[in-house]
């Protein structure tokens, strides 16, 4: 008997989930690594009494700005450079330098510079999201085919509706990929930021079940973080799904990354 | 000559200029603040803490720790991308895992591994090595899948044994991918390890940084940027050189536009 693809997709994980279940019952798991039930269970009572939501709502409120404000950015300096040599020179060096450090090196910088609260953390990654994004809508836009624009330009299409209608659309599939690096950033570096210190969020919720020795409440924590990452991603997914159906320029890539 | 030399200038200036209005700011006294000390600071930071030894010291240690990490990632996880584009059991086992779990983000379980493999070295070369494997994985199975059936039927047409298609054919067709996914992961590893250097440890580069920014010397927090963004830099062009090396027969391509 022939096992289907679509069971055989599960056998793992639930593999996993079972062997973690049953040693932690046998008491054969260190403490430190509760069951997946009294994860559950933890999950439920930080849901109930209000908490879990509140750090929820503090920890999307500084991801969405900062991932809005820096991916924003990083496009429209991108197609800028992409479509204006100036603007691609004073960029490039800059960036080229910058990519290579990790953006949570300027945290100290952040931190003084915006305290401990909302502020520090959405400038931060603001500041990570717009590389990424600068590199993919600068490749992006440079990479508008030719063809495309020779065609538009000869029919007389004005500047406006050469970007709006030529080199956006074409860049767009590119556009979404640096928007999707730039996302997985933003959640690392909302973690890191939010664990080194913070006023309010789900990092500060993580380490006080840690300093608590409540490690079901670690969990808790940590699942609803990495469930957070997950789903905005499969949002910004369908978001791109949405905008491009149907285009068949540069969208035959990939479908990871 | 002199176009040319101009054409440097106008795709360098930027960096010098910048550097040159910090300096301007800082001296003239429009901008006072911790924050921005003068070049002169930084450079005296960066040549006493060169010369004591102190920042290459912490910089081999945080290497060593992206190296272990990097590597350990890239020997498991392209024999591993291999598997899964050849076998369909392998595939339908492990895809979900790496194709769901891709944008999980994993830094979450940094708190775990802490507790599993304790605060030292151990704990974030283990983390190193978990966010590595992903893009190594990924993106080596798509090259893996991407290869040409035709390439493989006219090599099994001719009776080439399995041991030597594996080593002179698919391999071989999948390097532009593999290396992709490893050019991926390379940075990855030292921002991982420099990045779980200042949640907590008491050496790397992510230590000294960290604890320059409590005392307020922010002199040696750009000068360990500074070094930072060094060893990324040096680290991608050798494994550019080394991809040059081993896929000599594709030349043109992405690797040329950084």
């Amino acid at each position: 008997m022939k096992i289907p693809a679509s069971v055989q997709h599960w056998i793992v994980p639930i593999a996993i989930l079972f062997a973690w279940e049953v040693l932690g019952r046998a008491a054969l798991l260190p403490r430190y690594l509760p069951v997946p039930t009294l994860i559950l269970a933890a999950l439920y009572e930080v849901a109930a009494d209000g908490e879990l939501f509140r750090a929820v709502v503090i920890s999307l409120y500084r991801v969405a700005v900062g991932f809005a404000l820096g991916t924003g950015a990083g496009m429209l300096v991108g197609l800028g450079a992409g479509l204006v040599p100036g603007i691609r020179h004073f960029f490039d060096p800059l960036v080229g330098f910058l990519y290579a450090v990790p953006k949570i090196a300027f945290l100290p910088v952040f931190l003084l510079l915006f305290g401990l609260g909302h502020e520090s953390k959405i400038a931060i990654i603001a500041f990570s999201c717009f590389f990424p994004v600068f590199l993919a809508s600068r490749y992006a836009a440079l990479s508008v085919g030719k063809l495309l624009v020779w065609t538009a330009r000869n029919m007389g299409a004005p500047r406006s509706t050469m970007f709006f209608r030529v080199f956006i659309p074409a860049a767009a599939p590119q556009l979404f990929s640096g928007a999707r690096i730039g996302l997985a950033h933003s959640f690392v570096i909302l973690f890191a930021a939010e664990l080194m210190g913070s006023q309010g969020g789900l990092g500060p919720l993580i380490s006080e079940g840690e300093d608590a020795a409540r490690f079901d409440l670690m969990f808790a924590g940590i699942v609803t973080f990495a469930a957070l990452g997950f789903v905005s991603d499969r949002i910004l997914m369908a978001i791109r799904r949405h905008v491009l159906r149907g285009q068949i320029i540069g969208t035959a890539e990939q479908l990871v990354r | 000559m002199i176009t040319q030399a101009l054409r440097r200038v106008e795709r360098w200036y930027s960096i010098p200029l910048l550097l040159l209005l910090w300096q301007i700011s800082v001296s003239s006294g429009l901008i006072e603040s911790r924050l921005l000390p003068g070049l002169g600071r930084v450079w005296t930071a960066l040549a006493t803490d060169i010369g004591n030894g102190v920042l290459p010291y912490h910089a081999a240690i945080t290497l060593s720790r992206a190296g272990v990490g990097f590597a350990l990632a890239a020997f498991a996880g392209v024999p591993f991308a291999a598997a899964m584009a050849r076998s369909t059991l392998v595939r339908n086992l492990f895809e979900p895992i790496f194709f769901f779990g891709y944008p999980v983000p994993k830094i979450a379980l940094f708190p775990i591994f802490t507790y599993i493999f304790g605060i030292g070295s151990p704990s974030k070369i283990a983390f190193a090595f978990l966010e590595c494997l992903y893009p190594i994985v990924v993106t080596s199975y798509l090259g893996f899948r991407a290869i040409p059936n035709p390439l493989l039927w006219t090599a099994e047409n001719m009776g080439t044994p399995r041991a030597i298609m594996l080593r002179r054919v698919i391999f071989p067709a999948a390097f532009p991918g593999i290396f992709t996914g490893l050019r991926i992961a390379l940075p990855i590893s030292i921002i991982v390890i420099v990045l779980t250097e200042m949640i907590g440890d008491s050496k790397g580069l992510g230590y000294y940084l960290a604890v320059s920014g409590t005392r307020f010397e922010f002199a040696n927090v750009y000068a360990a940027i500074l070094i930072i963004g060094m060893c990324g830099f040096v680290l991608d062009r050798a494994l550019l050189l080394l991809r040059r090396k081993v896929v000599h027969w594709e030349r043109n391509d992405l690797s040329e536009n950084h």
